[in-house]
């Protein structure tokens, strides 16, 4: 039973059913008859042979009185027109069998029963078959007993006939349960048939505008379509608002986002301007102050001299900050020009660079690995490096043995470059202030610098899409860490 | 048909009529034949309840008297059958006759073997008085007499004359007629029962 009711249909289901029901209903039905047939099929054969026994009891009784066992055998020898009987015996009141009628090609005789003494009649079934036996009497006096044996012939042949008509109203019901599921799907499941195919049309293509087909009746299943054309209703109005807000959100953001944009444009063009600006009136500034210096400058007194000294000085410091400045717009603004560029080989570059630009300083310097190939704007790129190296250069500077290097490793499945040296330090508490421009956690006189450096190196590295940060105790030495995509 | 040559044993009186009482049961090889005398006896008491009797003839009679005619075979069979049993309403009684003039208020008539010198002379006083003359003699029928016992194939078997049954004003059923050995004479209309 059980893989049929696995079925995936509901139609098939309801037709297995529809045969189930009426199998089961048609067998039972036939198996009563059958039984109620066969009961009164035997109550009428032993009725007709008691019948029979009386008469040919009663046709006897001469026979019997004045010993004709002809005319007795003649009157059970007109028994072989009753199919059923297979035999008939005469018996006199003496217990003397007077007359026996056999049919020809009789198998099973059975043994003759003493009758009751009070019983005009008896039967007796044995199997298949069934004996009667009738007393006959003559004006009060028992003469003689009449036994007719015969067998339920027909049974079998009945129970075929049933078998066959049984199994042709099956065939029938069949044909009518099969008319029946037709009917069925044109009333229940083709509808839940649609509601289900519908259903899975939405589930595959995530349109929620398709609706289930309605029926016209007022049953459950067009509850149940209603309910389920509603809840898609439901569904769409929400998917509607959240597709309209996230509309307005974009908008919103993109509106921001211009403003933002063209507040970031008017911010940069105005540094650069500045900065622009400025380098004009310094250069004059610068120039006058050298002039300055080549004339002759005995006359002023000490203090004028120094003040003087003090101008290349700061006019100098003034044009670097300019400069950082002018790279820091630049690094934010300037377009991207990704090519690859070998890392540790502009790292050496720029060693040597400083090392020539100090000569005094004894500086042990390691690049490594020799090659290291990286997709990135090389301007930019040499940016960065130039302000990490030559902030290292500078915070060894008060070192015993300067130790500066470039290298990289892999973490985490993508490759990190570093440079570290063994100088200054800073304190890790002042981490976050480290890439913000204008912070410095040295002071000036420790360590010059304008606090620019760092906050272009990391929008450089950020607009790359790459990251950086640093590790660092005071006076033990500071890392800087990056990645580039 | 024969004319018996008559045994003249005597069987002890095993009698067909008490075996009556017995329960139909297998056959009793113990069981003895009964003798033709207590067959007969059994017959001629049968023959009372075959035959129609004339109202005109019996009616006033009390009994229905078995008589018997001459010297008497049948011993105490005859009243072993009749057992007080009754016809018509009319306890059986049996009688014997010394002479054929006795025979008034008798319904049936045995002729005894000792009567057959006398036998036609005993037919012309008894015959058509509504009585039914039985007898063993041979050519009882051709003389005038109803009903003759007969031994056929070692069996007790009997004759019917219908038409001196019919002159005497009786019928014979057709069931008795049915186990006659022979019938002689011709059914009258309207008198079968």
């Amino acid at each position: 039973m059980k893989p049929l009711f696995r079925a995936k249909s509901i139609s098939v289901k309801l037709t297995w059913l529809n045969l189930l029901v009426t199998g089961t209903a048609l067998l039972l039905a036939c198996l009563s008859f059958l039984v109620y047939d066969f009961l009164s099929y035997r109550d009428n054969l032993i009725e007709n042979l008691l019948a029979e026994a009386q008469i040919a009891g009663t046709n006897s009784i001469t026979a019997l009185i004045f010993n004709d066992q002809q005319a007795a055998q003649a009157t059970l020898d007109g028994l072989r027109n009753s199919p059923d009987v297979v035999r008939a015996i005469l018996i006199t009141q003496s217990g003397r069998i007077f007359a026996e009628y056999n049919r020809p090609g009789t198998a099973e005789q059975m043994d003759l029963p003493r009758m009751d003494l009070h019983a005009t009649q008896s039967e007796w079934t044995h199997g298949s078959q069934v004996l009667v036996s009738y007393r006959v009497v003559f004006s009060g006096r028992p003469v003689g007993v009449v036994y007719i044996q015969a067998h339920f012939g027909e049974l079998g042949h009945r129970v075929r006939r049933y078998g066959m008509i049984a199994a042709l109203i099956l065939l029938f019901c069949m044909g009518a349960a099969v008319l029946a599921t037709a009917a069925f799907r044109r009333l229940v499941t083709r509808p839940i048939i649609a509601l289900a195919e519908t259903a899975r049309v939405i589930s595959r293509e995530k349109d929620f505008s398709v609706r289930a087909s309605t029926a016209a009746d007022q049953d459950e299943i067009a509850v149940l379509v209603e309910a389920f054309n509603e809840m898609l209703g439901e569904i769409q109005n929400r998917d509607y608002a959240l597709q309209e807000s996230r509309a307005m959100l974009e908008k919103r953001v993109q509106e921001r986002t211009a403003e933002l944009q063209a507040a970031n444009r008017e911010l940069e063009a105005f540094s650069y301007s500045v900065a622009h600006d400025l380098r004009g009136p310094l250069d004059t500034i610068g120039n006058a102050s050298y002039l300055l210096r080549n004339t002759d400058l005995s006359n002023l007194d000490g203090q004028a001299r120094e003040l003087l000294e003090l101008l290349p000085r700061t006019t100098k410091r003034m044009s670097a900050l300019i400069d950082d400045l002018l790279n820091l717009s630049r690094a934010k603004s300037a377009p991207l020009h990704k090519e690859p560029i070998d890392l540790s080989a502009l790292a050496a570059a720029i060693m040597q660079d400083l090392a020539m630009g100090d000569p005094e300083r004894q500086v042990e310097v390691l690049v490594s690995p020799p090659r290291t190939n990286v997709i990135a704007d090389q301007g930019l790129m040499r940016i960065v490096l130039y302000n990490l190296l030559c902030n290292a250069w500078k915070y060894t500077s008060k070192a015993t043995s300067a130790h500066i290097e470039f290298g990289s490793m892999q973490a985490d499945g993508e490759t990190v470059f570093f440079v570290r040296d063994n100088g200054a330090g800073f304190d890790p508490r002042f981490q976050d202030r480290l890439f913000q421009p204008f912070q410095r956690l040295h002071a000036q006189s420790e360590f010059s610098g304008t606090g620019i450096g760092l906050a272009t190196v990391y929008r450089i590295i950020v607009r790359h899409g790459g990251r950086i940060w640093a590790e660092s105790e005071l006076e033990h030495g500071a890392t800087f860490f990056f990645t580039l995509p | 048909m024969s004319t018996r040559p008559r045994s003249k044993t005597r069987t002890p009186v095993r009698l067909f009529c008490a075996l009556l009482g017995m329960l139909a049961a297998g056959p009793d090889p113990q069981a003895q034949r009964p003798s033709e005398y207590d067959v007969e006896a059994a017959y001629l008491y049968n023959f009372g309840k075959f035959v129609r009797w004339s109202p005109d003839a019996s009616s006033n009679q009390k009994t229905f008297d078995i008589c018997i005619l001459g010297q008497d075979p049948f011993g105490n069979a005859l009243d072993r059958v009749i057992n007080g049993d009754q016809i018509e309403g009319r306890a059986i009684r049996e009688r014997t006759l010394a002479r054929a003039s006795d025979a008034a208020g008798c319904a049936i008539v045995y002729i005894a073997d000792s009567e057959e010198k006398t036998l036609r002379r005993t037919i012309a006083i008894l015959g058509g008085k509504g009585q039914l003359l039985v007898s063993t003699l041979p050519h009882f029928l051709e003389q005038g007499g109803m009903i003759q016992f007969v031994i056929d194939e070692d069996r007790v078997r009997f004759a019917v004359n219908l038409d001196t049954v019919a002159n005497s004003g009786l019928s014979v059923s057709s069931e008795l007629l049915k186990v006659a050995v022979k019938v002689v004479g011709k059914p009258r209309e309207g008198l079968l029962p």
